[in-house]
């Protein structure tokens, strides 16, 4: 009697050893889980190529695409025109898009924007603090970020034009409710 | 087997340092920075200093349990890449600015999730990481044990009586084999 149940009970066993080799299998094991979506977007203050300083509550009330990448990251060059579409087809006065230079010189950044183009505004993050105030592990990574703060979306790897659209699109339909920034708990 | 060690050599070699890694400071104003990073994570005064000492090993204690996110395997002590680096130096920072190492822990998973710790917190469904081994070994030794007795006494029985029962399969498999033969 005890001989039968121990007969359906070691394949039963195996299922979940099974399972886990097909999810281990089917997963992209770069990408990892981001705990960053849905919280209050780390507040920053970098400086642009101009040598002007930039915050994060200085937009508020708008739409913000971060962006971070680097001349050296061959993803950045693929992804690059869906970003040149994405500044012409917003205004910035509703949507900001903000790259982030990531281990990567002004120089170099700029020969890349004279070659590939686009007008927006990059920041330098020489000493890497804002990147891993955000988590990042590597380039290219985007956050979409709502007018009330907060991170609606991490995309790691290039973003495409669907992807943008429809982040753009739902996070202007939404209405901003500023959260407060200090309860993100940032580094100063 | 040395020329396919040799050649993974040069290609370490060429892949080698991380892209990046030659432009060491990129322009920027220091006068925005919010912090001033220190040269290097160990230097400094830690010779003369016993306190900065202190702070080093107690830096390096926590970066060991730390990951690094981008070789993925070693800890961010361990590492050389520039991201692993610069939070070696963070965690100095912050503990240098009053903060416990747990706090210090706390920041990096909220920021990269639980995996950037090496060692899983033991709570919640982690607990299974550390107690199924546990319950396997246990459970495995009783089944084994029970076995075992159940083998020798059955064993010891059949010789004691000096003959050997058959089952119905064996019994099917000698008339067999003696239909064959």
């Amino acid at each position: 009697m005890k001989k039968k149940h121990l007969r359906w009970l070691l394949p039963l066993a195996a299922l979940p050893v099974l399972w886990l080799l097909y999810w281990g299998m089917g997963r992209d094991t770069y990408v990892l889980p981001s705990p960053m979506a849905g919280q209050v977007a780390p507040e920053f203050q970098l400086v642009d190529f101009q040598g002007d300083t930039l915050r994060l509550a200085d937009m508020q009330d708008k739409v913000v695409i971060l962006n971070f990448w680097a001349s050296w990251c061959v993803p950045c060059r693929s992804e690059h025109p869906v970003l040149v579409r994405t500044e012409r087809t917003w205004d910035s006065t509703e949507v900001v898009l903000l790259g982030v230079v990531y281990q990567d010189s002004k120089a170099n950044a700029e020969r890349f924007l004279a070659e590939f183009g686009g007008e927006w505004t990059h920041v330098l993050d020489p000493t890497q603090r804002t990147a891993i105030d955000y988590g990042v592990y590597g380039v290219p990574e985007t956050f979409f970020i709502g007018r009330d703060g907060r991170i609606s979306h991490k995309k790691v790897g290039p973003v495409t034009w669907e992807l943008v659209r429809h982040q753009v699109d739902s996070l202007l339909a939404a209405p901003g409710a500023p959260a407060t920034a200090a309860s993100a708990g940032g580094a100063p | 087997m040395s020329r396919g060690a040799a050649s993974l050599l040069i290609l370490l070699l060429a892949v080698g340092p991380a892209p990046g890694t030659a432009q060491e400071t990129p322009g920027a104003t220091p006068s925005a920075q919010q912090t001033e990073a220190p040269d290097d994570t160990t230097g400094r005064s830690a010779l003369t200093d016993p306190r900065e000492a202190e702070l080093d090993a107690q830096a390096a204690e926590v970066a060991s349990g730390l990951r690094c996110p981008v070789c993925r395997n070693q800890s961010i002590v361990e590492s050389n890449a520039e991201l692993s680096r610069e939070m070696h130096r963070l965690v100095r920072d912050k503990l240098a600015a009053g903060e416990t190492p747990e706090q210090v822990r706390e920041y990096f998973v909220s920021r990269y999730g639980e995996w950037i710790l090496l060692k899983p917190q033991a709570r919640g469904v982690n607990l299974l990481v550390y107690g199924l081994p546990l319950a396997v070994l246990i459970l495995g030794f009783f089944l084994a044990r029970n076995r075992l007795r159940k083998w020798a006494g059955a064993g010891g029985a059949a010789e004691a009586a000096g003959v050997v029962e058959l089952g119905p399969d064996d019994e099917e498999w000698l008339r067999e084999a003696l239909r064959e033969g």
